[in-house]
């Protein structure tokens, strides 16, 4: 190692337009070393690793062989100098996706920096991120045998020492709601206990937390993984969890009245649309007034849904909310000029009037008494008006859910029976499944297949009865439905006293008298991406513009008008208000794990009556032992929930930005070394020894772990139960020099790891016995011998013969079954508390997915070829590539840095002897 | 201690779960590992990932000098949330 970190040498710019003179893949120990002596020669170095911090293996171990000097200690000085490195440009948590050789001799690398969601530049390594992080997973860099956070520094002497937040895009769940609310956040804090911290993450989004907790028809449980294993989670209901418990801990909200920012902003409609957008506007500080037509706020909520699905109380606990921050809502208040507010000192207006207007069942005797439509009759309800329909015969015409709703009002307010008339069968109808279900088990009554014909009357001008024509299904049309077609010459009559039409709705725009600009089909017309109308400070949004759709799809609307005119009020572009990460492959998802667990889904809680008598609210809520175990099964689809802990603990703002995207360059070079390492042996391939079934049986990367002053227990414990072990064992040459698991090749290092560990373990338990089952020791090596002679010394015990089975005892204790040679060849069996398997290498098979198929060159056991070993280390087939340390085969630290050596000097020839002309060397401040 | 194994991921991933239940059986006074997967009813294998996922993260610390019959015990350290 020289010191050319502080002095680097430079060479003048080369006649050429490389981007770097070398790309060196990997950061172990032999990538560092070859981009170091690179650099040093005074080359331009990329350096790319796939890991957050440079290092490779090297510096997850406890000591080195034969020096026993601490790894750490020695690598993360170098480790340093790389980073630091004038000429060195390291590009951590990347991967190069291809090398493509031009004709000049030179290379371009597509090289992809993958979005660590940290900005590097300011995050201090703190890790406060890490200590709030919600969402637990293995560490890889502890062999897994402890568990680490989604956020996450990659190891404590991590070079950078930056975060890194585990995140493959979006959870399924969260991607599929409208509302854009972060659905695997909120279960992820649940699971953690942090309820108020759940309720908050979903009032970010939206006022209508334990509105969405009840009346949201949960698109977000339709694209649960866990859906395709045991059934989904309960996400609405978690939601309605944290709801009700903030709601019963008498806690604020946490939300302060923010300063005023000048502007104000009117609102027409107190849907979830327009409660959501006013919200999100007073948080932004802008002064915000709700007009409201009807004698509540609420809308929809409020006029509409029936209270045993969502109480009135709930609603108004909600509108607090909004309140709170200094909204003002005017009731009885219709506004019928939009425009005209601007006069009154409104910045912008908002028009968010939703559907309230029925849509005619277009048929004769529509007029007649007893006939309503279904948003009239709901609506009334609500307000408390007279209807009647105590013992009367009532029929419901369509198939949505407000029929539904229809439908279950009516058996509540005492009918004498309740018929739900619909043209199309049951798949096709378009009330949610379990909507038609639980209307079913609460007595109402389905015709399929008829169509409306005419109402019949009675003598006193009311109703008596619906005759209907009778329907058949052809083929499905345009939106997928099945085409109904009348049988000729039917004709049914259901006998009704009262008749509610519920087969559409639609905005009433009347009041607007043209004033707001209004599509064909009644709809109000604005820009479907920013909102705004042809009235430039006028924007509509929500069912309104788009026709009736759900609450969640509605308070999505709500968020996207308010950050658009938000947009325009400070002369900014419009933009893309939906900036949510792709979805994650659920399949990969499930892929992850060997194996799930099936754990049952929480029984729905619904309570239904056959005839029920009142408007109380039919669905249980969750226990905390239902929704701790419930929200427990979510298997973090994303790894990263977007819970926003990490966001709250990281003590510089903007450091963390979960919305962060990988960047994809495409850069020349004029030589490459690939250093992509080794791969360590799957014990689990030897079956007979237990790896993975039995807890106590580990590898030697485990305990060297174990070792380390990095260690993930409090010193060396067995994982099967945290006991300290008396008696270890030491299987060597597992996986190698083995033809059963195709890999006849030495691994060069196992048998001086092994002897290290052994001095180790002797010297961390000195009552510690140690054996060792071994074919043959190899220790060639300058002091190697000597090392194992002083492990001998110490006191451990080396048995000759190979490990035949290794069977587990109740107590976790391990029976070993082995051929003992220097005694006779018997076979023998002995107890142990531990056993480590000590596991050969394999080649990284990532080294030829650089190159175009069949490219770059391997050798029959699949490690980069060196066609001229001998004579030229460090040597590829492919001119200007070369390979440094263990890629090309097993070595150790020590041979890998003089094999990464001679990579760069190969290197450094290759590119004197390709350059047009020889520049000058000349010594440059770094 | 033999018993089925657990994708470690699906056994890490619960460590939030079980805190509380560890947490309160530890109110009583220290535990080694195998007593408080007795107190709360869990595969002593997994309390291991749970246990030591809670000391990493400062929720749980080891006495010193606390070794009993091979095993350390641990306490909780006050973190609360």
């Amino acid at each position: 190692m020289t010191d050319m970190t502080d002095m680097a040498v430079a060479r003048d710019a080369a006649p050429t337009s490389l981007d770097y003179d070398v790309l060196v893949v990997g950061a172990g120990i032999g990538g560092m070393e070859s981009a170091l002596k690179l650099g040093d020669m005074g080359y331009k170095v990329l350096l790319v690793e796939k890991e957050a911090s440079v290092g490779g293996k090297m510096i997850l171990l406890s000591k080195v062989f034969p020096t026993l000097d601490c790894a750490s200690c020695i690598s993360t000085p170098k480790m340093a100098s790389t980073i630091h490195h004038a000429n060195i440009t390291p590009w951590t948590y990347s991967q190069v996706d291809k090398i493509r050789r031009a004709a000049d001799g030179t290379f371009t690398a597509t090289v992809t920096q993958k979005a660590r969601y940290v900005d590097i530049d300011s995050c201090t390594g703190c890790q406060k991120c890490e200590m709030a992080c919600t969402v637990a997973v293995p560490d890889q860099f502890n062999a897994d045998l402890v568990a680490r956070r989604a956020a996450h520094l990659t190891f404590p002497q991590a070079v950078p020492k930056k975060a890194v937040i585990d995140r493959g895009g979006s959870s399924p769940c969260s991607f599929a709601c409208p509302a854009g609310i972060q659905a695997h956040g909120y279960v992820s804090l649940i699971r953690s206990g942090l309820d108020e911290e759940a309720f908050r993450l979903v009032l970010d989004a939206t006022p209508l937390v334990g509105t969405l907790g009840r009346a949201c028809y949960a698109p977000c449980e339709g694209e649960c993984t866990r859906g395709s294993l045991e059934g989904t989670l309960p996400i609405r209901r978690l939601k309605r969890f944290a709801s009700d418990k903030h709601d019963a801990s008498g806690n604020d909200n946490g939300l302060a009245r923010p300063e005023s920012n000048g502007k104000r902003v009117a609102v027409v409609g107190s849907g979830p649309t327009g409660l959501t957008a006013a919200f999100q506007l007073a948080k932004l500080g802008y002064g915000v007034k709700v007009f409201e037509a009807a004698p509540v706020a609420g809308g929809f909520l409020r006029l509409g849904i029936p209270s045993y699905r969502l109480p009135e109380a709930v609603v108004e606990r909600d509108i607090e909310n909004v309140t709170g921050l200094g909204v003002e809502i005017a009731v009885n208040s219709m506004v019928s000029d939009p425009a005209a507010l601007k006069a009154d000192g409104f910045d912008a207006v908002l028009v968010a009037t939703g559907t309230h207007r029925d849509s005619g069942l277009g048929v004769p005797g529509e007029d007649r008494l007893g006939v309503m439509g279904a948003t009239a009759f709901l609506r009334k309800i609500k307000l408390g008006q007279p209807v009647d329909v105590k013992g009367k015969r009532v029929v419901v015409v369509g198939g949505g859910n407000v029929a539904m709703d229809s439908a279950r009002v009516a058996r509540r307010l005492g009918a004498a029976s309740v018929t739900v008339a619909y043209r199309r069968s049951r798949e096709e109808m378009p009330a949610h499944h379990v909507e038609s279900v639980d209307a079913e088990k609460e007595g109402v009554e389905f015709r399929l297949l008829l169509a409306p014909a005419e109402i019949l009357g009675n003598a006193q001008g009311g109703v008596a009865g619906l005759r209907c024509t009778e329907m058949r299904l052809g083929a499905p049309d345009a939106s997928g439905r099945k085409s109904v077609e009348p049988v000729p010459g039917s004709s049914v009559t259901i006998d009704a006293d009262v008749v509610i039409a519920a087969i559409g709705m639609a905005p009433d725009t009347s009041m607007f008298g043209g004033r707001v600009p209004v599509e064909k089909n009644g709809r109000l017309s604005s820009n479907k991406a920013t909102c705004q109308t042809g009235v430039e400070h006028v924007f509509a949004a929500g069912d309104a513009v788009n026709g009736p759709t759900d609450i969640t799809r509605a308070v999505g609307e709500g968020r996207k008008a308010a950050h658009q005119i938000d947009a325009w009020l400070n002369g900014r572009e419009f933009d893309n208000w939906d900036d949510r990460l792709p979805v994650v492959d659920k399949q990969a998802v499930l892929a992850r794990q060997k194996a799930f667990t099936l754990s049952a889904p929480t029984p729905d809680g619904m309570q239904l009556e056959p005839a029920p008598t009142d408007f109380h609210e039919i669905e249980a809520p969750l226990t905390e032992a239902e929704a701790r175990r419930s929200s427990g099964r979510c298997i973090d689809c994303a790894v990263c929930s977007e819970c926003g802990e990490c966001v709250a603990a990281c003590p510089v703002d903007g450091c963390i930005d979960l919305r962060s995207t990988a960047k994809t360059s495409d850069l020349k070079v004029g030589a490459v070394v690939v250093s992509t390492g080794f791969k360590l042996f799957p014990a689990d391939l030897k079956p007979q020894y237990g790896f993975g079934k039995y807890q106590n049986v580990i590898t030697a990367m485990q305990m060297d772990r174990l070792l380390a002053p990095t260690r993930p227990f409090n010193t060396v414990l067995r994982p099967g139960d945290g006991k300290v072990p008396d008696r270890i064992a030491y299987v060597l040459c597992t996986g190698s020099r083995d033809k059963q698991v195709d890999n006849p090749l030495c691994s060069r290092f196992c048998c001086m790891y092994s002897i290290k560990q052994n001095q180790l373990i002797m010297g961390a338990l000195p009552l510690a016995d140690v054996t060792v089952h071994y074919m043959d020791i190899r220790a060639p090596g300058k002091r190697y011998d000597e090392f194992y002679e002083q492990a001998k010394a110490m006191g451990a015990n080396y048995v000759k013969g190979r490990v035949a089975d290794i069977t587990e005892k109740p107590d976790g204790n391990l029976l070993l079954k082995f051929e003992d040679i220097e005694n006779g060849g018997a076979i023998t069996e002995a107890e142990y508390d531990l056993v480590v398997l000590a596991v050969g290498v394999q080649p990284n098979r990532d080294a030829e997915e650089l190159f175009e198929v069949g490219e770059l060159q391997l050798d029959e056991w699949h490690y980069v070829n060196e066609p001229e070993e001998d004579m030229n280390p460090g040597q590829t087939n492919i001119p200007g590539v070369y390979v440094a340390g263990a890629a090309s085969g097993a070595k150790d630290i020590a041979d890998s840095i003089v094999h990464a050596g001679a990579a760069a000097a190969q290197v450094a020839a290759h590119l004197e002897r390709t350059r047009p002309a020889l520049p000058k060397i000349e010594m440059v401040p770094a | 201690m033999p018993g089925a194994n657990r994708d470690v991921r699906e056994v890490i991933r619960e460590e939030a779960v079980w805190r509380p239940r560890i947490l309160a059986a530890l109110s009583s006074g220290p535990m080694t590992v195998p007593e408080s997967a007795a107190a709360i009813n869990a595969p002593v294998h997994e309390v291991v990932f749970w246990v030591f996922g809670m000391r990493r993260y400062g929720w749980l610390a080891e006495l010193k000098e606390s070794e009993d019959g091979g095993y350390f015990r641990y306490e909780p350290t006050g973190r609360v949330s």
